[in-house]
């Protein structure tokens, strides 16, 4: 990163939501960072004495230069200042208030992009409260590849044992295999090569591939977009030395015998990679984006509603996701 | 209570099937639970037991009712159907499916008259079955052909998790296809009859989502809401005991927390990944609507090892042991004849 103590952008996302409780615990773990919240600062004051954390907020006029160093300090957070449209009841989502959670992201990332920041990390917005709002929304990592204006980035959940990407992420099953193009699965692979050897430091990355239909196709008998699309994307871009197994049946690319040497798991769609992902990792798994000119990290859980102010929620997540933000850097 | 005799035939007598087996029956835990009865061929597993250094001994009856059924003794109906010196381990033979064959039918017809309670069956290989010109060559089609039933319905069963499958061999794209109302409400009342039949009559059958987060109320996909909703309304209005959709991320982990008695999976991988990722070893598949109890590993022939000794009886022994827990259950409720 580009100075000594980076700075990680965050958004505590949904303010109904345990978003502000997570992002107010992080006030009292060690982290080597300048952390930089764009929130209400009205809304963390109130969910702070609310939840009995005591914490001192520093609203800081942005963008502020470079050199001025705010390192983290234990019972403090610096906030950039994002007016609420309505005050904020814990659990009861309000559509006036889905302007103000864009607004906190479109700043964040702007200041990714201008290098007032070195990351953008992520707290859990509501997909369907900012659609009723009347903004087409269907995830941060949509929503951001737009507003970087990449065509194409790739989502990626780790833990500390696993890591899978997808090649489509939100939206319906029976559209995956007509969006599972030879263009789009390739751009992906690409992506993802690059940025585990940028981003994660993996100087040879080796992925696993599964394939899109029951056994992987059954040579064909199953389905043929593995015949069709999978095999020959693989087989072009071998050839370019990456190193790519697969496609594999995806009821036993997870067991350990086929993960052996594996660096990431490449899924075709959401649920055949983040149920399993979910199972071995609940709550300590981070969201990560690949393909985005900035670096952006998020947790792997939803906001969580009827969590939010009753001191319950679980920063963990919140909190790795800014460790490997850190470590990406 | 007697103990359930559980039919076991060997398999392929090239693969690890043999191996498996005579593991499986050197673990007491087997017989505190049931009858275990293999019908193969002696040399076979005489050499088996030789392979995995087992000291058990040999005791061929000709019925069921012969058998000893004791720990360091295997009861073995001896069909004498494999020429030792030509059988080589690890490689296709129309003499090993064709005595494969011959051993599922053997336990078929024994499962029929109600000698034996159930099956657990062995790995098969579907090249062997092939030279042997036998014309199924897997063993599901063979179970419904031998014993007059169409349609089985196939459960997965790992750790107490109970997964059904609305569609299984066809391609994704299919799959989304046939989830309809109409479809998915025959599936609801086919596997709490399936359960009924296992003796599982207690507690609440999940109805899994097809699209990513159950489609966030036809944010992305409206299969959710416009047929699995109203299949699961109309199976409630019904009087069956059915809660969905609920997410492929939640859903699999609630049932093994013990929220459900079984799942019923939209699609192959969506069951197949949920069980096999958890436990690869002791995802047991048991095949419901025959006329008797069967349970099956989900492992093939593994030629690669045969002959080695090496093979993990981990499966064999999971499938001996569902059939077991499930055969009193079945047995009482008159679905099979003894």
């Amino acid at each position: 990163m580009s100075t000594t103590l980076p700075r990680i952008a965050l958004t505590p996302g949904e303010p109904a939501g345990v978003g502000p409780d997570i992002t107010l615990q992080l006030a009292h773990r060690p982290l080597a960072a300048q952390l930089i919240v764009f929130a209400d600062p009205e809304l963390l004051a109130q969910r702070a004495a609310l939840l009995g954390i005591s914490v001192s907020l520093h609203v800081i006029s942005w963008p502020l230069a470079r050199k001025e160093l705010i390192p983290h300090q234990i019972g403090c957070l610096n906030v950039v200042p994002i007016p609420l449209a309505q005050p904020v009841t814990c659990g009861k989502l309000q559509s006036a208030n889905a302007a103000y959670v864009l607004e906190t992201l479109k700043q964040a990332c702007q200041a990714c992009l201008d290098k007032h920041t070195d990351a953008l990390v992520t707290a859990p917005v509501h997909k369907g409260i900012i659609n009723e709002a009347g903004f087409p929304f269907t995830g941060h990592t949509e929503f951001l590849a737009h507003q970087t204006g990449v065509s194409q980035v790739v989502m990626m959940l780790a833990t500390d044992t696993l890591r899978v990407a997808l090649v489509t992420t939100h939206l319906p099953l029976s559209q995956v295999s007509a969006t599972i193009t030879p263009t789009r699965l390739e751009t992906v692979i690409r992506i993802l090569h690059a940025d585990l050897q940028s981003r994660l430091h993996i100087p040879h990355p080796h992925i696993l591939v599964c394939g899109l239909n029951p056994h992987a196709g059954e040579g064909g008998h199953l389905g043929r977009e593995e015949l069709l699309t999978i095999i020959p994307v693989l087989d072009k871009l071998r050839q370019e030395g990456m190193q790519l197994v697969g496609p594999v049946p995806a009821d036993t690319a997870f067991t350990t015998n086929s993960l052996t040497g594996i660096d990431v798991v490449l899924t075709m769609y959401h649920d055949q990679g983040l149920p399993v992902l979910k199972q071995q990792g609940f709550g300590e798994a981070v969201n990560i984006t690949l393909g985005l000119p900035i670096i952006r990290t998020s947790v792997d859980h939803g906001t969580a509603l009827e969590l939010a102010g009753t001191g319950r929620a679980k920063g963990g997540s919140l909190y790795r996701a800014v460790q490997m933000a850190l470590k990406m850097g | 209570m007697q103990k359930p005799i559980i039919g076991i035939p060997l398999g392929d007598p090239a693969g690890i099937g043999p191996e498996v087996v005579v593991k499986s029956l050197s673990d007491s835990q087997i017989y505190e639970v049931c009858q275990p009865l293999v019908i193969g061929d002696k040399n076979v597993l005489a050499q088996a037991l030789t392979i995995c250094q087992l000291p058990a001994n040999l005791h061929l009856v000709k019925t069921p009712f012969e058998g000893q059924y004791t720990l360091g003794t295997i009861d073995l109906i001896d069909l004498q159907n494999i020429d030792m010196s030509k059988l080589q381990k690890g490689t296709v033979q129309a003499m090993c499916g064709k005595a494969a064959y011959e051993y599922i039918e053997k336990s078929v017809q024994l499962a029929m008259s109600g000698a034996v309670t159930a099956i657990a069956t062995t790995p098969i290989n579907k090249e062997s079955l092939k030279a042997a010109h036998i014309k199924h060559i897997g063993h599901t089609e063979m179970l419904e052909e031998l014993s007059g039933t169409t349609d089985p319905l196939t459960m997965f069963e790992v750790r107490g998790m109970r997964v059904f499958f609305l569609s299984r061999h066809v391609s994704l794209r299919q799959a989304c296809d046939l989830v309809t109302k109409e479809k998915v409400l025959e599936y609801i009342i086919r596997c709490t009859e399936a359960l009924r039949k296992l003796g599982v009559t207690q507690g609440t059958l999940a109805v899994a989502g097809l699209n990513p987060h159950s489609g966030e109320h036809g944010l992305f996909g409206n299969e959710e809401v416009l047929e699995v909703e109203p299949a699961v309304q109309e199976a409630q209005k019904r009087g069956y005991q059915v809660v969905g959709p609920i997410g492929a991320d939640s859903v699999f982990h609630l049932a093994l927390m013990g929220h459900y008695n079984a799942v019923l999976s939209l699609y192959h991988d969506q069951g197949h990944i949920a069980t096999k990722t958890l436990d690869f070893e002791r995802t047991i598949a048991i095949t419901n609507g025959l006329p008797f109890l069967r349970t099956s590993v989900d492992h093939g022939t593994a030629f690669d090892i045969a002959g080695k000794g090496v093979a993990s009886a981990v499966s064999m022994t999971e499938a001996i042991l569902l059939a077991a827990k499930y055969s009193p259950h079945f047995d009482t409720l008159g679905t099979s004849i003894r």
